[in-house]
């Protein structure tokens, strides 16, 4: 694990990553529960895939800049 | 009977965009602002049920949204969910101090924030109270 990002930095990225991981999840959930259309069981399963892998960055960041712990290593 | 309104403060166009689309599907009527300024504007003259608000926004922060909303007795009881990209400390419990019904950092998953809209409809239409 580093060490913590000085106040700043971590400030900046909070804001910058969250942002838009919010939207890669936004829209990945849109596509999913078809709001946008109805997707084909390939298309659920790649955005699916998408969503899980924005999920464990959101784990990482929540444990990096705000001190959460963050997902075990596999 | 008319829909329930809910206003939007966000600086990010794909935010609001995101977040009308799933407050659409679940017959929410969605306004926007996209500064404090305008945010101030459309409480007053739109009075909505409830404001999704960004805390980093261009012409003064979230912070003053709510000191404003807070000031204006017309407006002191609509709900404020705070939803934004900046840390947690310092601002989760600042947020809560001014006002906020609830605080959730971005991204937030879709049915918690729905049914965070939910319970915080249901006190301030005297249905509900904060502890239930």
């Amino acid at each position: 694990m580093p060490t913590q990002p000085s106040s700043d930095l971590s400030a900046y990225l909070s804001h910058e990553l969250r942002n838009a991981l919010a939207c890669i999840h936004q829209f990945g959930n849109i596509l999913v529960d078809g709001l946008a259309g109805e997707l084909t069981g390939e298309q659920r399963e790649y955005v699916g895939i998408m969503l899980e892998n924005a999920s464990k960055i959101r784990a990482v960041l929540d444990g990096a800049l705000d001190g959460v712990p963050g997902p075990p290593e596999k | 009977m008319d829909r329930t309104k809910i206003l939007v403060v966000d600086d990010n166009p794909t935010i609001r965009k995101g977040l009308s689309v799933r407050l659409r599907a679940n017959d929410y009527e969605v306004l926007f602002a996209e500064d404090a300024i305008s945010a101030t504007a459309a409480l007053v003259t739109e009075r909505p049920d409830l404001v999704i608000l960004d805390l980093g926004l261009p012409g003064g922060d979230g912070f003053v949204v709510m000191e404003r909303l807070q000031r204006n007795d017309r407006l002191a009881g609509i709900p404020v969910i705070v939803l934004t990209g900046r840390e947690l400390a310092d601002n989760r419990d600042r947020a809560l101090q001014a006002g906020a019904t609830a605080f959730f950092q971005k991204p937030v998953d879709d049915s918690t924030l729905l049914f965070a809209i939910r319970k915080a409809l249901d006190v301030s239409r005297g249905e509900l109270r904060f502890d239930e």
